[in-house]
């Protein structure tokens, strides 16, 4: 995989997977993101996002154990990689670089 | 309620779905379900639906191609590597290979589209298998003539009393119009124009696109226009009751507008059809008006031989009587004592509309110009030689370079390949060329078809919407590659491994048999096709350059002169007196070939004597023609504008004359009469024959020279200027001034007559080009055989090459040494080609009246060509071979 990029989407989720390191799958991370986002978000959108933050090597996943919950389906655990956390890192000190150049602009209220 | 998720939705999900995702997204999907339950079960199932469609997307859907991990599978991609890495090694020989291919197979691709569009003729309409056209064949005075269009008559009776009809429809032939709508001031000329019967869209299952097919032709000077003729005047949708003045002075409405007919039809060229009743004679009861071509559509089980017997008893039911009121003493018996004696016939016959195209020849009225089964017989016996000489090239490689792979096989066949996994390793790499050189091919015919289309005067395209068309390609592509690839796949897979490997598994003879045979082949085609294009140049140039019997050079045709009305004389005076202007003459009739009917002549004293009466053709000419066209006389004089006896006078042409029996000079006073048909036969017009004009041709030098009369007369649409000059620009700018002064705004349309006599021979010429480029094909791909085998030759023999320079031979000697071999080839293929295209070319010119005698130079030209081409292309290499330093094949062994 080349495309090392993250959407915005995409960041999100790898955020929930960071913040949820090892426990995160994927009921846990859309309930979260609806609190934070406080908006409808549909499961499979966040499928998408992981098979392709695994794709470009953002994150490894295992199976948990067996539970009760979920008709006996195990869950897919997902798990931040060190290329996931520099992504991550990249994107944050862009983003705050860039912040830091705003001046102070008056919005004159 | 349960509180399991939709078992359906699960079952969908669990079919498309990726296995190795799918417990995880059943997993979330079923566990946000089961958190939603509490809230709403039937919303929560709906939502779970939602889920799995939205789950449902590329990257999670598996792959429904079964892989198929089995040793077929994984043998099939190792051959298909193999094949890909030898073509990679051997740059040179893959190129030849798959260059000569491709241009066969483009060649051969060309051809099978020409010859899908000729057969396809006339078969886009409905029930077209079940719709036979009326023709007329009629010999009188020893001329068969036949003719598209028959009595008008003939429709009604045939539907009143054929059984086996189940509908009939009926054209009327008429001249080109000029048209415009209305309002407008400027005319179009439409060149084909046709009367057609209310019964035309439903019998030939014609959709109209505006207007109502059951009354667009059944009123009176109505008409419709096909889209592209419409397009000219309006936009077509408000075409439809608009009125169009048709020659400047007849209303007509536009009832409706019809697409363009399809190229491959009959009627292809025709834009304004007009409702029959227009004309005047439309119900006239006279069955010698054969301006009607009649068609007829038969019950699906009634059969052409039927048709065919009912036809036979039409002459004496109706012809025969309807003739009895106009010649006394007729009767059925004796009409058939007439034909009986004199061989004189007059029938009607049917021919099927799927026929009309290819099995029929130009006959009087056909509606468009036919093609022929032998264009088309010809053009597939070059497609498939194109073919065969490409496939021969690629065997012939193969074979040869075996040499090189016979390690191969040996090492392949200690290693435990069987000899069938060999015949497959060789077959796929045939297959890989073969399907390689398809795509070349088709990119290459791509191309070439706007071209090509312009030669044959066709309109074909690569049909790449039909899947049919794909399918045949694949089958045709497989075919060949098997065919061309397993002599040298079963030669190859046949080498004992230990021989094979101790080098003693093949002998450089080893198929040198089959491989001298096939070049043998190539250069028979190639010899006979060179022969028979330097022939049909040949008799092309003599036909063109050969004395017409009138001049056909500096002279400008006007067309649509009768538009001018009595300006027509005006303007001729006015052009006679422009310098450089020599004379003008006024007639319908060029000696160009055109459709023509015939006259029955009885000279006096003759009268009403069958054997005695000459039917010729008429000219109605004035007293310029025979100056301005540079006619020559050989007895009498020509027309005089002094002598007002003159309008009952005739000139006759020698093949007239002959046909009456007289010499030129005797003929001169005779009286002749066609006047026979009148009541009060002592007042029968007679004319006087006053010249004879030496023989010219008006007809294409395929057929001999008709008899011919000239006489005076008024009606006229064109003018013949006969220039002094070869400023040609000047004076017609002056022409063309004059023309606008009288012409009060009608397009001014001239071309010069030596242009349209060369489009006369537009078949011919069209056809010989087409002959050119295939055999350039041809000879091309024999060619680069020829370099790859030559080359492979001194690729294996480059030792002993070396060894004989070393030891003394010269340059010459070795060259000599590698190319003589091919040229005993070449020798015999020649000796073998000459009979066959001598033979060929015999019968191909039986076809015309005037012909060359075949030229012996032409088989020793195209003998020298094949020795010189194959010299060229062997003695390359040769030289090559001959010249290198013989350090570079000798150092390592």
């Amino acid at each position: 995989m080349s495309d090392r990029t993250l959407g915005e989407f995409e960041e999100l989720v790898l955020l929930m997977v960071a913040a949820y390191h090892q426990a995160a799958y994927g009921v846990l991370i859309l309930e979260k993101l609806e609190q934070q986002l406080n908006r409808k978000l549909n499961i499979s959108a966040i499928h998408v996002a992981l098979k392709r933050l695994e794709g470009k090597g953002f994150v490894t996943s295992s199976y948990g154990g067996i539970t009760n919950e979920r008709g006996g389906r195990r869950k897919k655990l997902y798990a931040l990689t060190a290329a996931g956390k520099k992504a991550l890192d990249i994107n944050y000190e862009l983003r705050t670089g860039i912040y830091r150049q705003i001046p102070n602009i008056s919005f004159g209220q | 309620m349960n509180h399991f998720p939709p078992k359906y939705a699960l079952k969908f999900l669990r079919w498309f779905c990726r296995e190795d995702y799918l417990e995880e997204i059943e997993g979330d999907l079923v566990e946000v379900f089961e958190k939603r339950m509490p809230r709403s079960g039937f919303w929560a199932k709906v939502y779970f639906y939602w889920l799995v469609l939205r789950c449902f997307r590329p990257g999670f859907v598996k792959s429904f191609i079964k892989v198929n991990y089995s040793n077929t599978t994984i043998m099939f991609s190792n051959y298909l590597k193999v094949s890909w890495r030898n073509l990679l090694r051997q740059p040179f020989f893959s190129s030849l290979n798959i260059l000569g291919l491709s241009i066969g197979m483009a060649g051969a691709l060309i051809i099978g589209l020409f010859i899908h569009f000729e057969l396809s003729f006339n078969r886009s309409f409905a029930d077209s298998e079940r719709i036979f056209r009326v023709n007329i064949d009629n010999k009188i005075a020893g001329e068969v003539n036949e003719y598209a269009a028959v009595s008008g008559p003939l429709a009604n009776v045939m539907l009143r009393d054929f059984p086996h009809a189940e509908s009939i429809t009926r054209f009327r032939h008429t001249n080109s119009i000029f048209i415009r709508s209305e309002n407008a001031t400027h005319n179009v000329k439409e060149e084909q124009v046709v009367g057609a019967d209310s019964a035309f869209f439903s019998f030939f299952g014609i959709d109209l696109l505006y207007g109502d097919p059951h009354s667009a032709l059944s009123e009176v000077n109505s008409l419709v226009l096909t889209k592209s003729a419409a397009e000219k005047h309006f936009s077509i949708h408000e075409a439809v009751g608009q009125i169009m003045i048709l020659d400047n002075d007849q209303k007509y409405w536009v009832r409706g507008i019809i697409d363009d007919f399809p190229k491959n039809s009959l009627f292809r060229d025709y834009t304004v059809l007009i409702s029959i009743n227009s004309f005047d004679d439309y119900d006239s009861p006279a069955w010698n008006n054969w301006n009607f071509p009649t068609f007829i559509k038969l019950n699906p089980e009634a059969t052409k031989a039927q048709l065919d017997d009912y036809l036979a008893t039409v002459k004496e039911r109706y012809l025969i009587p309807w003739a009895m009121q106009f010649i006394p003493g007729l009767t059925i018996e004796s009409a058939q004592e007439q034909e009986r004696t004199t061989g004189n016939y007059m029938r009607f016959e049917s021919i099927a509309l799927t026929d009309i195209h290819l099995k029929s020849p130009n006959i009087s009225g056909e509606f468009s110009l036919n093609g022929d089964i032998k264009d088309v017989y010809i053009l597939s016996f070059i497609g498939l030689l194109l073919i065969f000489l490409a496939s021969v090239n690629f065997t012939n490689l193969s074979t040869a370079r075996s040499l090189n792979r016979v390690k191969e096989v040996g090492i392949r066949k200690t290693l435990g390949s069987h000899r069938k996994s060999l015949v497959h390793q060789f077959l796929v790499e045939s297959g890989l060329v073969s399907f390689l050189s398809m795509v070349l091919a088709l990119l290459l015919s791509f191309l070439v078809l706007p071209y090509f289309n312009y030669l044959s005067n066709r309109s074909l395209e690569i049909p790449a919407g039909q899947w049919q068309f794909w399918a045949v390609l694949l089958v045709a592509t497989l075919v060949l590659s098997s065919l061309s690839g397993s002599y040298p796949a079963l030669f190859l897979s046949r080498f004992s491994p230990i021989k094979a490997l101790k080098g003693q598994g093949v002998q450089p003879s080893n198929g040198a048999h089959i491989r001298s045979l096939l070049v043998i082949v190539q250069f028979m085609v190639s010899v006979f096709l060179i022969a028979s294009t330097l022939v049909v140049f040949q008799q092309l140039s003599f036909i063109r350059n050969k004395d017409l019997g009138f001049k056909k050079e500096q002279v400008v045709v006007l067309n649509d002169v009768q538009v001018l009305g009595n300006n027509a004389l005006t303007l001729k005076q006015e052009i006679e007196k422009l310098s450089n202007v020599k004379s003008v003459s006024l007639s319908s009739y060029l000696p160009t070939p055109s459709a023509r009917s015939g006259l029955t002549y009885f000279p006096e004293g003759h009268v009403f004597e069958p054997d005695k009466a000459i039917i010729i053709g008429q000219w109605e000419v004035d007293f310029d023609y025979l100056r301005t066209l540079g006619l020559e006389l050989v007895a009498g004089r020509d027309f005089d504008d002094k002598l007002k006896t003159d309008s009952s006078t005739v000139i006759l042409n020698e093949a007239a004359v002959a046909m009456l029996g007289k010499t030129p000079q005797s003929a001169i006073g005779l009286r002749l009469t066609q006047d026979f048909k009148r009541e009060d036969k002592e007042n029968m017009e007679f004319s006087t024959v006053i010249g004879v004009v030496k023989n010219f041709h008006f007809e294409t030098l395929r057929n001999s020279i008709d008899g011919l009369s000239l006489v005076l007369g008024k009606e006229a649409n064109r003018m013949m200027i006969k220039l002094e000059t070869t400023d040609y620009s000047k004076t017609l700018e002056k022409v063309e001034q004059h023309w606008a002064s009288v012409a009060d705004g009608q397009p001014f349309d001239y071309y010069f007559m030596d242009d349209s006599f060369a489009t006369t021979y537009d078949t011919e010429q069209r056809l010989s080009k087409m002959f050119i480029i295939f055999t350039l094909l041809s000879v091309f791909i024999a060619c680069l055989g020829l370099f790859g085998l030559a080359a492979f030759n001194v690729q294996r023999r480059s030792k002993e090459v070396s060894i004989r320079k070393i030891l003394g031979a010269s340059v010459f000697n070795i060259s000599v040494s590698l190319s003589a071999g091919f040229l005993r080839l070449v020798l015999l293929a020649i000796l073998l080609a000459t009979p066959l295209a001598w033979y060929a070319m015999n019968r191909w010119l039986q076809d015309f009246s005037y012909r060359i005698d075949l030229p012996l130079w032409v088989f020793v030209l195209s003998a020298i060509l094949a020795i010189g081409i194959s010299l060229l292309t062997v003695s390359y290499q040769s030289l090559r071979a001959a010249i290198r330093n013989p350090v570079h094949a000798i150092r390592n062994e």
